[in-house]
């Protein structure tokens, strides 16, 4: 790598870039990532105990997830949600990642990403609130529906996880359309021509021309949302109820309630485990490598 | 199984450009058609009303004399092959073939026997376990007939396929497809700008510019008899004098070239020529041929401005000394050869030609093709159009 950057850039710059990039490395991710590590390994003790014969490296506070029922559920439910939030939002963002690809005109394709981009530009704790707004008990979507009559009385949305889904497969749909509509622009109008031509019809062509071609893209934007929607904090503690706790409230409460940044340390590297291994398994489903994700 | 195709008063419009003018014409079942016309005149568009990619404005579309209006792509008897082939990178040599069985849900074992079948028909035996993108441009090409071929089509379309192929592929593809084609006895509508895929391959072509057919016939009336200016001046090479009626006698009209003198030539096919019109005279190069001045009939005197030497022949292109124009002269190798010191730049020469083979046209302002790009020039033909 030096070889190449000394190529372009020449000696003295090339270095400095390295540097840079390993101090980043080093020290923004890979130590304090080292440090959590060591913490969830130790007790929690007080300052003057520390080092002293309490102290020293045990499984403990990894046991205690196991030994919690309650977290063990959560942590179980906020697995099991996040890859349904994954496939939702997938379930939304591929039609509209086709629309935009292939069968808008550069005109309507443009408008319509603006229109996408735009509630971004608004803070995510801003969005999701109007969501609760949104979907309150009291709220304008009960309104309608009931104005419709298509209900009779006012659904509780906020109670359980659907107001969290809702919410989740709002604020990650980005992370999900550019990549699959990247993926899908690059397939050759002709391949999607041909397979009509040769007789056939719609889900054939995507289950068979349109998915295969496209699945580095539909790989990165699931592995993207996943590991958000895991790792979401703002979204379940706003839209969600006490019966829908997320895990990353656990872990926000052992460190900031609890003050036991050792309990947290270990559930947080539980989490990470949890999504490095969701990773690499979406990966070995859809027959992808980190190369093709990366592009 | 009927494979006629007809069109039957068939418009295409894109907002307010009109793609195709009002078009009626009738494919034979077993014939292999061609479109043949500059980028842009249409035969693309064409194509696509026949497959079902694009609804036609006005008119219909019969194959096996069904009307094919409500039939979307995947359910009409045509297969296409595309010109950048189109075939599914992602699949091997029998996916790629079997596609089409698998989605009229043939079982595996037939669909199999059918692409092992194909793939002997096109000489590809044993490259079915192949991915497409190991193949050749030749193979690939290949791979896609057999793939068109494989839904057993009534009408197969071929979207210029050979273009994207070197030239000594592209002639033995040409015999090949047209074996292919006896074989199957399947009705072959192929478009392409290339008059030589055109005229070897085809029982009819019909020559296409801007939306509108100019004639259909086959290769050789094309050739001899060009019903219009554009047909003369497109398919083959021909010289383009301007020039008006004399007077006419039978077939044999004599013309007024202005500078030149008097010229003669032949009355195109049902073409009315009354004294002083102003009319086109197309006369072929290879139909020039060197004259003494005491040699009776038409004769252009020039000086040589270059001489290429193509093996079988010479081509000449001279400047007619009475206009400045340019003439173009092919002589073949006997008469080359005979002429041998004569031809040199510099040197200067009278060619004349037999009237019967030299066509007089409307002057409708044939225009100026470009030999390398195969376009319409449209400055030329706006500039003519006000002569």
């Amino acid at each position: 790598m030096f070889r190449q950057l000394k190529a372009r850039f020449g000696g003295p710059l090339a270095m400095a870039i390295l540097t840079l990039l390993g101090i980043w490395l080093i020290l923004m991710v890979t130590l304090p990532q080292l440090q959590m590590i060591d913490y969830s390994f130790r007790p929690n003790l007080l300052p003057a105990q520390r080092g002293g014969p309490e102290d020293g490296w045990t499984l403990a506070n990894y046991v205690t997830l196991f030994n919690n029922e309650i977290h063990r559920a959560i942590f179980f439910k906020t697995l099991w949600s996040s890859v349904l939030v994954t496939l939702l939002t997938l379930a939304v963002s591929y039609p509209l990642a086709w629309y935009l690809a292939k069968v808008a005109t550069p005109r309507q394709a443009a408008l319509c990403l603006l229109l996408l981009i735009i509630p971004f530009w608004i803070n995510e704790i801003l969005r999701t609130y109007s969501w609760f707004i949104i979907l309150a008990f009291r709220g304008p979507l009960n309104e309608v529906l009931m104005m419709l009559g298509l209900i009779e009385r006012p659904i509780r949305f906020l109670s359980g996880d659907g107001g969290v889904m809702i919410g989740m497969v709002y604020a990650y749909i980005l992370f999900m359309v550019f990549p699959v509509y990247n993926a899908i622009e690059s397939l050759d109008d002709n391949q999607v021509r041909a397979a009509r031509d040769l007789g056939a019809g719609t889900i054939r062509t995507h289950r068979r021309i349109v998915i295969p071609h496209a699945k580095p893209g539909i790989a990165t934007g699931c592995i993207m949302t996943f590991m958000l929607a895991a790792g979401s904090y703002a979204v379940p503690a706003l839209l969600g109820s006490p019966g829908s706790r997320w895990f990353t409230q656990i872990i926000y409460n052992w460190f900031f309630e609890g003050g036991n940044w050792n309990q947290g340390a270990a559930y947080a590297f539980l989490l990470l485990v949890l999504c490095i291994g969701f990773m690499s398994l979406v990966m070995k489903f859809f027959k992808v490598g980190l190369g093709d994700i990366a592009r | 199984m009927d494979g006629s195709v007809r069109l039957d008063e068939v418009v295409m419009r894109f907002g307010d450009f009109t793609a195709i003018e009002r078009t009626s014409l009738e494919i034979g079942s077993g014939e292999f058609f061609s479109f043949l016309g500059p980028s842009g005149c249409g035969k693309t568009t064409l194509l696509n009303i026949i497959s079902g990619f694009l609804a036609p404005s006005e008119g219909q579309v019969f194959i096996g004399n069904e009307p094919m209006a409500r039939r979307a792509v995947n359910r009409r008897p045509t297969a296409m092959i595309f010109q950048n082939l189109a075939l599914f990178p992602l699949m091997t040599v029998f996916e790629n073939i079997e596609f089409g069985l698998e989605v009229r849900g043939v079982e595996k074992r037939k669909r199999r026997d059918t692409s092992e079948r194909l793939l002997a028909l096109v000489a590809l035996e044993g490259s079915g376990p192949k991915k497409v993108t190991e193949l050749s441009g030749g193979q690939k090409q290949r791979v896609a007939i057999a793939r068109a071929l494989a839904v057993e089509p009534r009408v197969l379309l071929l979207d210029e396929p050979l273009s994207a192929l070197d030239l000594k592929l592209r002639q033995r593809m040409r015999a090949e497809l047209k074996a292919i084609q006896r074989k199957t006895g399947i009705t072959f509508i192929y478009i392409t700008h290339d008059q030589g895929e055109a005229l070897t391959m085809s029982d009819r072509v019909a020559v296409m510019s801007a939306g509108r057919i100019q004639q259909v016939a086959d290769p050789m009336t094309l050739y001899r008899a060009p019903a219009t200016g554009f047909v003369a001046a497109f398919v083959g090479e021909n010289n383009r004098f301007e020039t008006t009626v004399v007077d006419r006698e039978g077939e044999r009209v004599r013309l007024d070239a202005g500078t030149l003198g008097e010229l003669a030539g032949r009355a195109g096919e049902g073409v009315s020529l009354s004294n002083g019109k102003s009319v086109a005279l197309f006369v072929r190069p290879e139909h020039l041929r060197p004259v003494t001045p005491d040699s009776p009939g038409p004769q252009l005197d020039t000086e040589i401005e270059a001489v290429h030497f193509e093996g079988a022949w010479v081509m000449l292109e001279t400047r007619l000394l009475a206009s400045g124009e340019t003439l173009r002269v092919q002589l073949g190798h006997e008469i080359s050869r005979h002429y041998a010191d004569a031809l040199s730049v510099g040197q200067r020469m009278g060619f004349g030609y037999d009237p019967q083979d030299a066509v007089v046209l409307p002057d409708d302002g044939s225009p100026v093709v470009d030999e390398a790009t195969g376009e319409v020039r449209e400055a030329d033909r706006q500039a003519r159009s006000h002569v």
